[in-house]
């Protein structure tokens, strides 16, 4: 397929295909889902398939400590220990920063919260990275005390990236069987892509499911799909058998 | 006698895979054995420009493989196996990809269709689904029927042909083998 220049590929195949190429350049998507729908594979491959273009990212965590992380990508055949020790593929703790920087763990005040952000824009600056991961977004708006709060931050934070041209996922945790974007409902309303990560019961095994609900500056698919998560290719999409659907809903 | 029958059932299943893009074959139930061998039997011969999935889900891989030794063994067919894993069975083989659970049908077609990912184009190239019928177990009509749809809309854009199986005693309705291009109907008297 050949790669547009104003799109920021995945590197999923298929995935790039239902967006017209890829995620237009300086987007920020939201990718939404519940415990175990992959939301993080996806991230990381994002950022791996990124870094073997040569182009540079950085993943935020709040939830997982560096080393589980880690551990986890080892059964995949995108992760590659070199792009990470050579500086292509940053991780950095989001909560050692906070440490570092003396602000409250739990709750940040709107000071705080400034001074997160530029902090955030200045690794983002210094690395020079065009892809940038925070895992999870929901984490970070829980210690974000009101909702005006979290408008702000996510605007800023996506409008200071996108001027770098920077990509940005941020991870959305959402209760399971929702359909259901945020904990906060806010946070999709500032994004400019939603990955909507689910699943479909079909006799007691779960389905995952992948939709993109809405990416602003390019033709998408809407149709849900079946995502499967591989070691040896990580995230794969496929058509939903359109049946799922309706034992699901009279399941419901 | 018996093997001038399976001779038979290969020579009919052979000539009509080569005419038509999918073939369903019908069988009964005491003679799904035979056609298993008579299937073997052709995925083994011409394998240099062949290559062949063969999709499980009425007999473990485990029981193909002890009771079809050599085609099992050939680097030219991988088999997808669909109920060891449902069963609890935890069998590992190179030559086999296992799926959890005989539901996860879409986990199906991306193994089947990453099975021929990078081949090259002038390979011949054969799925067998043995069987729609067991698929029935698991699964409502409506769904085996988009299914197995897919599968040969895939499989028609990458020139695969298909051979898929429904075991007599075991089916629901005959509908879903009215898909394929050809029917193939064995029967008792037929072959005995």
């Amino acid at each position: 397929m050949p790669v547009k220049k104003d799109v920021c590929s995945t590197g999923i195949e298929e995935l790039d295909l239902k967006m017209s190429g890829g995620i237009p350049l300086g987007s920020t998507v939201l990718v939404t889902g519940c415990s175990g729908s992959g939301k993080t594979t996806l991230c990381m491959q994002f950022l791996f398939n990124g870094a073997r273009k040569g182009e540079r990212g950085v993943f935020f965590t709040i939830t997982e400590p560096l080393f589980k992380l880690t551990k986890n990508l080892e059964g995949f055949a995108f992760y590659d220990k070199k792009l990470i020790e050579s500086g292509m593929v940053n991780i950095i703790d989001l909560r050692i920063i906070s440490e570092r920087l003396g602000l409250d763990t739990e709750k940040y005040t709107v000071e705080d919260a400034g001074a997160l952000l530029d902090i955030l824009k200045d690794i983002a600056d210094e690395l020079d990275v065009k892809r940038l991961v925070m895992d999870s977004i929901t984490a970070l708006c829980y210690r974000l005390q009101t909702r005006e709060m979290i408008r702000d931050f996510i605007f800023k934070l996506g409008t200071s990236l996108a001027v770098m041209k920077c990509t940005t996922l941020l991870t959305s945790e959402v209760p399971p069987q929702t359909f259901k974007f945020s904990q906060y409902e806010i946070e999709e309303f500032i994004s400019d892509g939603i990955f909507f990560l689910g699943d479909v019961d079909r006799k007691g095994d779960l389905i995952r499911t992948f939709q993109v609900i809405k990416m602003r500056g390019t033709d998408h698919s809407r149709a849900k799909f079946a995502l499967n998560i591989s070691a040896q290719r990580g995230i794969e999409l496929v058509p939903l058998l359109k049946s799922t659907e309706f034992e699901s809903f009279l399941k419901r | 006698m018996v093997d001038a029958v399976i001779e038979g059932i290969r020579e009919r299943v052979a000539a009509a895979i080569q005419v038509n893009q999918s073939v369903g074959i019908q069988v009964p139930e005491n003679r799904h054995g035979d056609l298993l061998e008579a299937i073997f039997d052709s995925m083994s011969r011409n394998n240099t420009h062949t290559t062949w999935t063969f999709v499980t889900v009425s007999k473990t891989f485990d029981y193909l493989s002890k009771a079809f030794k050599e085609g099992t063994r050939n680097t030219n067919i991988k088999f997808i196996d669909c109920i060891s894993r449902a069963a609890g069975i935890s069998d590992v083989s190179t030559n086999c990809t296992y799926i959890e659970s005989p539901v996860m049908l879409e986990k199906m077609i991306l193994e089947i269709l990453n099975n021929f990912k990078g081949m090259k184009r002038d390979l011949d190239k054969y799925i067998v689904i043995d069987s729609l019928s067991a698929l029935m177990i698991y699964n409502e009509p409506e769904i085996i029927r988009e299914f197995i749809s897919l599968v040969m809309n895939k499989s028609r854009a990458e020139n695969i042909h298909v051979v898929s199986i429904l075991v007599e005693e075991e089916m629901d309705s005959n509908k879903l083998i009215q898909l394929n291009d050809k029917i193939i109907v064995l029967r008792d008297s037929f072959i005995d």
